[in-house]
């Protein structure tokens, strides 16, 4: 049992990464390159000669391509001496041709200005390379010799050192990493944070530009939230600030002077009020998830008791009709009657901290999932009903209501029990159809809109997200359901091929 | 002595005079009078006794009889029917072009009630709902029909050929697990999203991995009846693979095949419809349910039949093709046909 364990962990971790490789590989080749500029302000904004070199620029830092100036190449080829030469030079020319040879593009700035004349080289990289640059970055490992500033404070000395934090709890803090705090302790979930190794699957862009975009999803969001604070510096201050989040800050200024003193770790994020995407998104697939499963089960019992009655009959067209009706249409039928009940049709109207925002879409969600689950516990059920322990318990007299509650659903629902994991697991991901809907800001919503905006990072991460959820739930699943039935074994004994 | 032992001897050569006394006996008892020259011989028709009797049994017979047993089956056929005719012929009706914006600056031509000119009415900026909601029904049609053809189409063959060979299946149960996996709305949109809008774009989008679904189906069918012992038989007869798939198999997959299609287009009806009103996919060229629910639910308390309407049509699509097709496949399982 441990070694399948193993070799099907080993499996799964291998399907996310070629499901992952497939997207980053169809995300940067196929979609055009023009759309990524769409949402693009700066971009807008820039003209000539100055608008290539920032379309490059941006190509290469969103990992499309490799991309040198005429300097840079010179100064690659040359060393010192190049930053005299001009581009009628003999030797610019030849190192030109030596770019071209590499299978760089060598593209003439024609603008009229002062970069006219000179010239930029790029290389689109190919799908190989795509993934490999996308797996190479995946994990990003924080150690006390990760800042390399010139300016590096005198008198700090690199390394880990246990110190209080501003909440007077000890926390394990680093000089020379990125982050200072290492390893903390707060009232948040999940109570234990760790900054030793992050996972990075780029930054967000153009939405939300420069950020990570795990922090995109994972961090708070919404109105800023300030709290009283001391500061390092012993001010105190009602700031938003999470003194937690603090991270290496290369150019400091005097309020991160009156603030940290000459601590250069000062660059911080703030805390919002609402609650992060994830959790968003969490909190109302549980919900509906809870009430999917208080509702159907019962149901399903009961339409398998009275098979062909008049509440089976009732149940197969609810189950049909659920399962029929496009969930564009139920979902609209559902706000026009919570129009007439005043609920909001938009979850920010009335925003997270109302309960009223969640009633719509956690209904919806739960009404979605029932179908599957009431048609196949009747399914299981019915099929148990007809099986020879059944018979003989019906011989030895036992009673309708023993045999359904303590022999039937116990076998009915062990295919049932399998999904929970699943269920539970994918409400993290939250429902793209429902969420979009409702302009819930959570990570179902999140995926539409980075495809729409070409963000796409975050496509990609949702897609990572998505994917190991789902392979892992199912995972889960089966060896909840070897836990809940003995009988079962996954793994296939000898003898049987 | 049986029937055909006695047909060897000549009929005519039957002496019965003994039962001349039986028959005397009996007319004094009963006063009728009964020679045995009053018999005549009736020859047996060899063809007819060798026929069974019992009521005339043809497949597809039986499956439409019992497809129009079920009322609501008819009633859901004959919508669908009306909105499927409606789709390719409205614009015979209508007289209005749905890409037409030419009343985009004339007020007086916005948001008119449904009337007889404009049978569904008029949207913002003057179209007219009829003639766009049947294009737009046309297309969503159009898209999850071609989607399901090509998922059916690529699944059984590949589905057939797995649940044949051991060799394929090692591998193919792999690609299945991986695929299986991703979420099928992820997929959808990623597709659509980097292959860029357009029909077959988003048919693409649709039916590029859902065969594999199809397949593994096909593959458990085919791997339940391949070892059975009439197949067995068949094989030691001589049949290929080949002949045995398409007269042994194939006939009992069709019942599976009317339940994949009709839960498989509704929802790519719904895939449709929501990636337009999302606005991944379809381009602004293409009339689209999607994009005229999400154009009107701005004006869902101003103007509601704009939204009621393409609404309603959308769901009625899903819903009566589900219905057909569920009694189709209900209908078509010969299991079902009881005589």
């Amino acid at each position: 049992m441990g070694r399948y364990i193993w070799i099907r962990l080993l499996k799964s971790l291998l399907s996310i990464a070629i499901v992952v490789s497939i997207v980053v590989v169809l995300v940067y080749k196929l979609v055009p390159t023009s759309k990524v500029f769409e949402g693009d302000e700066a971009f807008r904004k820039l003209k000539a000669n100055a608008k290539v070199l920032y379309t490059y620029n941006r190509l290469e830092t969103l990992g499309y391509c490799d991309y040198l100036t005429s300097g840079e190449m010179l100064a690659a080829e040359l060393g010192e001496k190049a930053h005299s030469l001009k581009p009628s030079d003999e030797e610019y020319q030849r190192v030109l041709q030596v770019f071209r040879d590499r299978g760089y593009t060598i593209e003439e700035l024609t603008y009229n200005d002062k970069l006219q004349g000179t010239h930029v080289a790029y290389r689109f990289y190919n799908s190989f390379e795509l993934i490999g640059h996308f797996f190479a970055k995946l994990f990003q490992v924080d150690t006390p010799n990760a800042i390399q500033d010139p300016n590096w404070p005198e008198g700090l000395q690199r390394g880990y050192r246990f110190e209080k934090d501003h909440n007077g709890i000890y926390a394990l803090t680093c000089a020379g990493c990125k982050h200072k705090y290492q390893l903390y302790f707060d009232k948040h979930f999940p109570f234990i944070h760790q900054n030793f190794i992050h996972i990075y699957f780029g930054e967000s862009y153009p939405s939300q530009q420069g950020v990570n975009t795990l922090e995109v999803i994972g961090s708070s969001q919404g109105k800023k939230v300030k709290i009283e604070q001391t500061f390092p510096s012993g001010q105190v201050l009602k700031s938003p600030i999470n003194q937690h989040s603090r991270k290496y800050k290369f150019t400091r200024d005097h309020l991160d002077e009156k603030k940290y003193g000459d601590d250069p770790y000062a660059d911080t994020t703030n805390m919002q009020e609402a609650p992060s995407m994830i959790f968003t998104s969490y909190r109302i697939g549980l919900l509906s998830i809870l009430f999917a499963y208080l509702f159907a089960i019962p149901m399903g019992i009961w339409m398998a008791k009275r098979k062909g009655k008049l509440i089976d009959k009732i149940g197969i067209i609810y189950i049909n009709f659920i399962l029929a009706l496009p969930s564009l249409a139920l979902i609209f039928f559902f706000k026009v009657i919570g129009y007439r009940f005043n609920l909001p049709d938009k979850f920010p109207q009335l925003g997270f901290h109302d309960i009223r925002s969640y009633i719509l879409p956690v209904m919806l969600l739960a009404i979605m999932s029932t179908p599957g689950l009431m048609m196949w516990l009747r399914r299981y059920m019915v099929d148990q009903e007809t099986s020879d322990y059944v018979k003989f318990a019906r011989a030895k007299g036992l009673s309708n209501r023993e045999i359904y509650n303590r022999h039937i659903f116990k076998n009915a629902v062990i295919p049932i029990v399998n999904g929970i994991p699943g269920s539970i697991i994918l409400a993290i991901s939250g429902a793209v159809i429902t969420e979009s809907m409702f302009a819930v800001p959570g990570m179902g919503k999140m995926l539409p809109d980075a495809i729409k905006a070409a963000n796409n990072n975050m496509v990609i991460t949702l897609s990572f997200i998505f994917t190991a959820l789902s392979i892992l739930s199912v995972f889960l699943g089966d060896l909840l359901m070897t836990v809940v039935d003995p009988r079962i074994s996954l793994t296939v004994k000898e003898g049987l091929e | 002595m049986n029937p055909i032992d006695e047909k060897k001897v000549p009929e005519t050569q039957v002496d019965r005079s003994y039962l001349n006394e039986v028959f005397e006996a009996g007319a004094e008892v009963t006063g009728l009078v009964v020679r045995a020259d009053s018999f005549s011989a009736k020859s047996v028709d060899e063809l007819t006794s060798e026929k069974i009797s019992s009521p005339k049994y043809t497949y597809w017979g039986s499956v439409w009889r019992r497809f129009f047993s079920s009322k609501v089956a008819i009633f859901m056929l004959v919508v669908f029917s009306v909105i499927f005719l409606m789709s390719m012929i409205h614009p015979l009706i209508s007289g209005y072009d749905h890409l037409n914006v030419v009343n985009i600056n004339d007020r007086s031509k916005w948001f008119l009630r449904p009337s007889a000119e404009h049978l569904f009415g008029t949207d913002d900026v003057g179209r007219d709902m009829f003639a766009l909601v049947w294009s737009g029904a046309r297309t969503s049609l159009f898209i999850s029909i071609m989607a399901t053809l090509i998922t059916l189409t690529i699944g059984v063959i590949v589905g057939m050929w797995w649940g044949f060979s051991k060799r394929l299946d090692v591998i193919m149960i792999e690609i299945y697990n991986i695929i299986a996996n991703v979420p099928f709305t992820l997929i959808v949109m990623i597709l659509a999203f980097t292959t860029g809008g357009g029909v077959w774009q988003l048919i693409f989008a649709l039916s590029c991995t859902s065969w594999i679904g199809v397949a593994y189906f096909i593959r458990v069918q085919v791997m339940i009846r391949r070892d059975r012992e009439y197949n067995l038989a068949s094989k030691c007869l001589g049949s290929s693979s080949g002949k045995i798939i398409k007269n042994n198999i194939f006939p009992y997959l069709i019942s599976v095949l009317m339940t994949i299609i009709s839960r498989d287009i509704p929802s790519y009806i719904s895939y449709e419809v929501f990636l337009s009103y999302i606005g991944v996919g379809l381009s602004e060229k293409v009339a689209s349910l999607g994009r005229v629910i999400e154009t009107s639910s701005k004006h869902m308390q101003s103007a509601p039949y704009l939204f009621f309407i393409p609404l309603v049509v959308t769901a009625l699509i899903s819903v009566s093709l589900y219905i057909v097709g569920q009694t189709l496949a209900d209908a078509s399982d010969p299991r079902n046909h009881m005589i």
